[in-house]
């Protein structure tokens, strides 16, 4: 079922749209964010290359976001702006991981094309 | 390959719960940014923003603070005019000191005086040289403040800050600081005393203003029967300096 996860990320929106945080601490939830996002598409790969652990990917998720607002929160008091490192390893990550999806996909569907052609009803 | 929308036991549930702590992350953030005006805010400027911020609010509580005091003064100064002889004389020598401190509005005849930038840059388009020769310096105004005073100005404003002993008119970047106040271009000289005086001090040949004008400065001088200027917004303290009191018999 690919409607739980969407559901539960619209419902997860639309409950807590009405609250915010302090200014000081956006920057740290924008990290969080990128982190958890990463974390998610790492894990629609794993699935689509059989690789998916449960558990894995749980603890992945929680910590990558710790330790994503920990290294940020460590370069704002070095005055480093390390989280630019932060965001520069995720991005990359997710970019990787979404090419590698969509090549999954791709070849996925081609071997699919080519075996309704190649059938000997033809 | 897996298609990963297929249901699985150990997929739905952790990422359907992961979604909901992600989404919930977006919303809040989202709200957030909403709420902070614009996206466009970053990391680097929220800090000056909440200096701005915080500076303006203090600015405020000090403003308020003044407010208070003076309606307080007023109300001594009330109770004290109740007997009439001595406390009139010394109430009428305070205003006399106010006047002179600056700690009151006054009125009266008078010159205005505005500067705007030279109209060599706006004539070109582009930037022509370096701002030294278009725009207005500290050291411009500062000698035009010293022209008035020494015409016989009895009270000078700048841009509405009433200029004291203690006002100092300096550079910061491309704007004016007078009385720790930040005041843009264009600049408004008001001095109270004798029109005629006033005037033919700041015509001087070869004085500051005429230099002004050859350099395309645009300069409005017009004398005045009466125009305003303002009190200071907040009165020198004095920590260090003592009078010296002689023995009064």
């Amino acid at each position: 079922m690919i409607f739980l996860p969407i559901v539960a990320l619209v419902l997860g929106f639309l409950l807590v749209y009405r609250f915010s945080i302090p200014s000081a601490w956006a920057d740290y939830a924008a990290i969080a964010i990128l982190a958890g996002f990463d974390a998610l598409i790492g894990a629609v790969r794993a699935r689509m290359e059989g690789q998916f652990d449960e558990a894995v990917f749980l603890s992945g998720f929680f910590v990558n976001m710790g330790l994503a607002m920990l290294l940020s929160y460590i370069g704002d008091k070095l005055g480093v702006d390390l989280y630019l490192a932060v965001v520069v390893a995720l991005g990359i990550r997710i970019f990787t991981n979404l090419g590698r999806i969509r090549g999954l996909f791709v070849r996925a569907r081609l071997a699919a094309h080519r075996a309704r052609h190649a059938s000997p009803s033809h | 390959m897996r298609a990963f929308w297929e249901a699985g036991k150990t997929w739905t549930l952790p990422v359907a719960g992961v979604c909901l702590v992600l989404g919930a992350l977006l919303g809040i953030q989202v709200h957030t940014q909403r709420l902070r005006g614009a996206t466009k805010v970053g990391r680097q400027s929220s800090a000056l923003v909440g200096m701005l911020t915080n500076s303006q609010a203090q600015l405020e509580a000090q403003a308020k603070e003044i407010e208070r005091l003076r309606a307080q003064v007023g109300k001594y100064e009330n109770e004290a005019m109740s007997d009439k002889g001595v406390t009139q004389r010394v109430y009428q020598e305070l205003q006399t000191s106010r006047v002179a401190l600056g700690l009151l509005q006054v009125k009266g005849p008078g010159v205005e005086l505005e500067l705007g930038d030279s109209t060599i840059m706006r004539r070109n388009g582009s930037e022509m040289g370096s701002p030294e020769i278009y725009l207005i310096h500290d050291y411009d105004l500062i000698m035009l403040a010293n022209e008035l005073w020494t015409a016989g100005a009895e009270a000078v404003s700048l841009n509405d800050q009433r200029l004291v002993a203690g006002s100092a008119i300096r550079c910061s970047g491309p704007l004016i600081q007078v009385n720790n106040t930040t005041i843009p271009s264009p600049f408004v000289f008001r001095a109270i005393g004798d029109k005629e005086n006033l005037v033919s001090a700041l015509k001087i040949p070869e004085g500051t203003l005429d230099r002004l004008r050859w350099a395309k400065f645009q300069v409005k001088l017009t004398p005045k029967d009466e125009l305003l200027v303002p009190a200071i917004a907040i009165a020198p303290r004095f920590k260090y300096a003592k009078p010296v009191t002689e023995e009064t018999p």
